[in-house]
């Protein structure tokens, strides 16, 4: 499981931000990016299937629970290196590191959907994958290349 | 007494986060960061049980030997030019991460971008696609 973005509805409120904080005193973990004046993104971690994360961490704090990137805050000496081995920038460390774990132990689920006025994040694939390809044949209808 | 193999540390914040008698140290400032091991009488070795590249041991006493203090440069992002790691860390990423992965779709060597930045590339690659997308209407 992970939360999936739907660029096309994020507005840019940054809502996710605060209530991501406001779940984890403060540490939040999903970091919305604003490209030109045009798109906003919210950032945050995919749970990759090979996670450079966990391939660095020494101590076993940062590791695979199945699908999901689980970290064991009891393991981390907040070395610094798994934040320098995510390619998208999302794990960051002080004394310890801070990464997306989905809300855990949240009985709602991730607090950032929950969040969302636009609708743009959701932890359901196919409802995400059902939105772009509804948009592709949209796109498509409306005589674009094919 | 802690010894450190100034050339195996990485560098990396594990030492100074886990000592319980803060004798470890670390400071930055304007690109270079120092670690410096006070002298400790502690019997607790948790900081070399605890260092990720095994660069410090426990040797007895001695009042002669010098408090270790390593610096380094820290290596400024490809993008934006701020400081953020040091190369000994960087190197070992490189070291560990399969080599499919540490080039992005587009060649981009993103272990020498910074955290902040590389959010920045994914942002802007996300639009790309979306912008992709609607212009084919």
């Amino acid at each position: 499981m992970a939360v999936y973005i739907d660029i096309n509805r994020c507005i840019g409120c940054r809502s996710c931000e605060v209530a991501c904080q406001r779940v984890h005193g403060g540490h939040g973990h999903i970091n919305v990016h604003y490209v030109g004046d045009y798109a906003a993104v919210p950032v945050l971690c995919h749970h990759c299937q090979e996670a450079g994360c966990t391939m660095v961490c020494f101590s076993g704090a940062l590791h695979k629970e199945g699908e999901v990137t689980a970290f064991d805050v009891e393991k981390c000496t907040g070395c610094g290196l798994c934040a320098l081995a995510c390619p998208f920038g999302v794990v960051w460390t002080d004394k310890l590191a801070h990464k997306c774990d989905l809300c855990q132990g949240r009985e709602e689920g991730p607090a950032c959907m929950a969040t969302c006025p636009a609708n743009a994040l959701s932890d359901d694939f196919e409802l995400a994958a059902r939105r772009a390809r509804e948009r592709s044949a949209r796109a498509v209808a409306l005589g674009g290349r094919r | 007494m802690i010894r450190v193999d100034a050339r195996v540390c990485l560098g990396c914040m594990s030492c100074s986060n886990v000592c319980p008698s803060q004798n470890i140290t670390r400071s930055e400032d304007s690109g270079r960061r120092t670690v410096h091991w006070k002298r400790c009488k502690e019997e607790c070795d948790l900081c070399v049980e605890l260092c990720p590249a095994k660069a410090l041991s426990l040797v007895p006493w001695d009042e002669n030997i010098p408090e270790p203090e390593i610096s380094f440069d820290l290596v400024a992002c490809r993008i934006c030019g701020s400081p953020y790691a040091t190369l000994p860390m960087l190197q070992r990423i490189e070291s560990t991460l399969p080599a499919e992965m540490q080039k992005d779709a587009s060649g981009l060597e993103w272990i020498r971008i910074c955290p902040v930045c590389r959010r920045d590339v994914e942002a802007e690659g996300t639009v790309r696609q979306m912008v992709l997308a609607r212009s084919r209407k």
